[in-house]
C-alpha cells in the first residue's frame, strides 16, 4: 500500500469537511470550551459505504428509475437541499438521454416526496438560530419534521434546466438539507432477506404474501422492538384483497399460504392467538437465530465436510453431549468423530464444559467432558470476525491490484476513449485497428484479467456483506431479549 | 518421581486407545514450526453467486467509484497536487462543494491566523503581494503589473480566484483576505520552498521575477 502522509494542515481540514458533508464524521462543541469542536466517526455510516449499490438496487426495484437517480445524486452529494437534488437529477437524466429532452422536474418532485414519505431520506438537523455567531454551530434535531418536504419552487428549476445551467444558485429551501436514512435501509435489507427466505422455503407467491405482511407489520409496530405487534387474520385478508399487485394465485390460495408459513419451523410467522381468525407476529430474534444457524451450518459444511456438520447440528440441538454419545448418535466412526470434534473445537464452533464427578477421596477424580455450542458468544462472533477479515482482505487485494497496474490501466482507458471518439467521427476500421495495436495483445489480456479479478473481488465483498448482515442482525436481536 | 518411566510406562495417566488410535498405529507427527502464512485450502469454496442483482451491483459500484473519484470531493495527495500544478495552470483550484455554513468555522479558516499574521508579514520580501490593499486597488495593481511580468500576474491571479471563492461564502472579512494571501505562501504543499530545486523548465521564459516561493539564494 502506498505510504500515507497527511501533507499540509489545510488538507486535513478539507478532508474533515468532506467527511462531515458525507455523514461519516460528526462534530459537537467541546464541553470545556464552546469554541472548539470535537469530531467523531460514525462507524456504521462508514461501513454502509459498501452498501450503496444495494440501496440503489432496492430503490430501483421498489419504485423506479427517477427515484433511483434521485438517490444516486443524494449519495454523491452527501447532504443537499431538495431543490438541488432535483436539479442535479434532471441534469443527469438529460445527460443520459444525450441532451435530447429536458425531463420535467415536477415528476422528480413527486418521486422525492415518495422517498421522503417512506422515510428513505431524512432531514438533517437544522442550524440553531444563533449558529452563524458560533464558532461551532449547534445543530438541532426536529423530531416532528424529520420527513416533511418543504415547499419547493419548481418554476425557477425548470427555467435553469432549459438554460443548461450547471449550478442551482439561490433557492428558497436551501436551509432544509436532506441525507440518506441508513437505518431505514438497514430495515429494508433485513426485510429483503426475510422475503427471500420465505420465497426459497415455500415458493415465490409465499414470498409475495410475506412481503405484504411485512409492510403491514412495519406500519403498526415499533421498528426497534424485537417482536412486532400482532396482526389479525382478517386484517391480512383485507390487505391482500385490496392490494392491486396480488397475483391471482395468491388471492385464491392465500389462506393455505399463510398456514404453510406459520407452521413452518423457520418461524417466519408465529401464531400467538386465535382472536379475529388468528393473531400473527414476527419474532425477530427467533427468525434471525434460525437464519444465523442456517448460515453457520453452511459455513461448517463447506469448511469441514458433512460429517462435521452432522456433529455440529447434533450438539446444537441436544445442547450438551459427551464425546461417546456424539459418535454413537451421529453414526460416525470413532476416530473420525474425534478428529472432527477437535477441529470444530479448534475453530471455536464447539466449546468444552468440564464437570467433575468426585466419588470418593481415594479414587482418582473423574470428570465429564461435555461439548456444547455457544451460539451467540463464540460461534457467531467468530464467524463474523472471519467475514470481516475476508471482506478486508478482498478490499486490500483489490487496492493493491489497481495501484500496481495503474499505469497500464490508465493507458488502456485512454486508448479506449480515443478509439470511441474516433469511431464516432467515422474513422475507417483499419486505422482504428492500427491505433489499437499500440497496446500489445499481452497487455490487453493482462488488462482483461485485472478487470475480471476486480469484478470477482467486488462481488466477493458484496456477498460477504450479506453474511455479515445476517450475523450482525442475529447478534443485535439476541442481545435485546 | 518414583515410578516415572519405570516398568515400561505402567503408570501412564491415559492410554493411547482413548485418543482413538488403535495399538501400533502411528501417532501423528508433532508440530515443529508455526503454521504457514497461506495454508492450503482443503475444500474449494463455493463459487460466487452471479445473477441479475449482483450484475447490477457490480456496474453500479464501478459507476459510483468513478463518479466519486472524478468529483471535487476527491482530495488529491500532495504529490498529485504538484503533478497537476506542473501540467496544468498553477492557479487551477477546484472549489469544494461543501455546505460551509454547517461546519465549524475552524475548518474554513487558514492556518496563518493561528501563527500570527504579524510575523509572516515581516518575513515576506518586498516583491510579494501588496498585503495592505483592499480589493479595488488590488485589481488596479493587477492590471498594472500584468504588463510588468508574468510572475507577479500569476500570483495575483491566484489570489483573485481565492477571493472570489471567499465571497461565495457567507462571511467576507477583510481579515480573511489577508489571511488568504498569506496562506498562499504556505500552501505550496510542503514546508520546503517549492522552487528550491529548479527543474530547468523556466530556462528560456521571458521574465524578471518568476518566483512562487521564498527561495532566492
Amino acid at each position: 500500500m502506498p505510504p500515507f502522509t497527511l501533507g499540509h494542515f489545510s488538507q486535513v481540514k478539507k478532508a474533515l469537511a468532506v467527511m462531515i458533508q458525507h455523514n461519516l464524521v460528526k462534530f459537537e462543541a467541546s464541553e470545556r470550551n464552546n469554541n472548539i469542536a470535537e469530531y467523531s466517526i460514525i462507524h456504521h455510516n462508514v461501513y454502509c459505504l459498501l452498501r450503496y449499490p444495494k440501496y440503489l438496487y432496492m430503490i430501483k426495484r421498489i419504485y423506479g428509475t427517477s427515484e433511483e437517480i434521485l438517490l444516486e445524486i443524494l449519495l454523491n452529494l452527501g447532504q443537499a437541499s431538495a431543490s438541488n437534488v432535483i436539479f442535479q437529477s434532471a441534469n443527469r437524466l438529460k445527460e443520459a438521454n444525450d441532451d435530447s429532452e429536458i425531463s420535467d422536474p415536477s415528476a422528480l418532485h413527486q418521486s422525492f416526496l415518495k422517498l421522503a414519505q417512506d422515510n428513505f431520506i431524512i432531514r438533517c438537523p437544522k442550524l440553531a438560530d444563533n449558529a452563524s455567531m458560533q464558532k461551532v454551530p449547534t445543530l438541532v434535531v426536529e423530531e416532528k419534521e424529520k420527513f416533511t418536504v418543504p415547499h419547493l419552487e419548481i418554476g425557477p428549476i425548470a427555467k435553469l434546466l432549459k438554460e443548461n445551467a450547471t449550478q442551482l444558485g439561490e433557492h428558497s429551501d436551501s436551509e432544509v438539507i436532506w441525507r440518506v436514512n441508513h437505518e431505514r435501509f438497514d430495515v429494508e435489507l433485513r426485510n429483503v432477506i426475510l422475503v427471500n427466505a420465505a420465497a426459497r422455503r415455500v415458493d415465490s407467491t409465499a414470498g409475495e404474501l410475506y412481503h405484504l405482511i411485512l409492510k403491514l407489520w412495519r406500519e403498526c409496530s415499533n421498528p426497534d422492538s424485537p417482536t412486532t405487534n400482532a396482526l389479525s387474520f382478517n386484517v391480512i385478508k383485507d390487505a391482500v384483497r385490496k392490494n392491486e399487485g396480488s397475483s391471482p394465485v395468491l388471492l385464491e390460495h392465500f389462506e393455505q399460504y399463510l398456514r404453510v408459513l406459520y407452521e413452518d419451523t423457520s418461524s417466519l410467522i408465529t401464531k400467538v392467538g386465535d382472536a379475529g381468525g388468528g393473531q400473527f407476529i414476527l419474532n425477530y430474534s427467533i427468525v434471525f437465530e434460525n437464519l444465523a444457524c442456517a448460515t453457520l451450518d453452511s459455513i461448517v459444511l463447506e469448511r469441514f465436510g458433512s460429517k462435521a456438520l452432522r456433529l455440529f447440528r447434533l450438539t446444537r440441538i441436544q445442547k450438551f453431549m459427551e464425546q461417546d454419545q456424539m459418535q454413537n448418535i451421529a453414526m460416525i466412526p470413532a476416530k473420525e468423530a474425534k478428529m472432527f470434534t477437535y477441529k470444530l473445537l479448534e475453530h471455536n464452533f464447539l466449546q468444552i464444559k468440564e464437570l467433575k464427578k468426585g466419588t470418593s477421596n481415594f479414587a482418582p477424580v473423574k470428570s465429564f467432558i461435555l461439548f456444547h455450542v455457544d451460539l451467540p458468544q463464540q460461534v457467531a462472533r467468530t464467524a463474523l470476525e472471519a467475514s470481516y477479515k475476508g471482506l478486508f482482505n478482498a478490499m486490500v487485494r483489490q487496492m493493491h491490484d489497481l495501484t500496481d497496474n495503474k499505469r497500464l490501466l490508465d493507458k488502456h482507458a485512454r486508448l479506449e476513449t480515443l478509439l470511441e471518439s474516433l469511431r464516432g467521427e467515422g474513422l475507417p476500421e483499419d486505422e482504428l485497428a492500427y491505433l489499437s495495436d499500440s497496446m500489445t495483445a499481452a497487455e490487453k489480456s493482462l488488462v482483461a484479467r485485472i478487470h475480471s479479478m476486480n469484478d470477482h473481488l467486488t462481488l466477493g465483498q458484496t456477498q460477504a456483506d450479506d453474511t455479515i448482515l445476517i450475523l450482525e442482525s442475529y447478534l443485535k436481536f439476541s442481545s435485546m431479549t | 518421581m518414583a515410578g516415572r518411566g519405570r516398568g515400561r510406562g505402567q503408570n501412564v495417566s491415559f492410554n493411547i486407545e482413548q485418543l482413538g488410535f488403535g495399538r501400533g498405529e502411528a501417532v501423528p507427527v508433532s508440530v515443529t514450526q508455526p503454521p504457514p502464512l497461506f495454508p492450503t485450502l482443503e475444500n474449494r469454496p463455493l463459487p460466487l453467486i452471479k445473477d441479475v442483482e449482483y450484475e447490477y451491483i457490480l456496474v453500479t459500484q464501478k459507476d459510483l467509484n468513478t463518479r466519486m473519484r472524478n468529483s471535487s470531493f476527491h482530495l488529491n495527495t500532495a504529490i498529485e497536487i504538484q503533478e497537476i500544478q506542473q501540467i496544468h495552470n498553477p492557479s487551477y483550484e477546484k472549489e469544494l462543494p461543501v455546505l460551509w455554513n454547517r461546519m465549524p468555522t475552524e475548518l474554513k479558516k487558514s492556518i496563518a491566523k493561528k501563527l500570527g499574521i504579524e510575523k509572516l508579514k515581516t518575513v515576506k520580501s518586498g516583491k510579494k503581494k501588496k498585503i495592505e490593499d483592499p480589493d479595488k486597488i488590488f485589481a488596479k495593481l493587477e492590471k498594472k503589473e500584468i504588463v510588468e511580468s508574468e510572475g507577479e500576474g500569476m500570483c495575483d491571479g491566484k489570489e483573485d480566484e481565492d477571493e472570489k471563492e471567499k465571497s461565495d461564502d457567507e462571511k467576507v472579512e477583510v481579515e480573511d483576505d489577508i489571511e488568504e494571501e498569506i496562506d498562499e505562501e504556505m500552501d505550496e504543499g510542503t514546508d520546503y520552498a517549492s522552487n528550491y530545486f529548479d527543474n530547468g523548465e523556466g530556462y528560456l521564459d521571458e521574465d524578471d521575477n518568476l518566483d512562487e516561493g521564498e527561495a532566492q539564494f
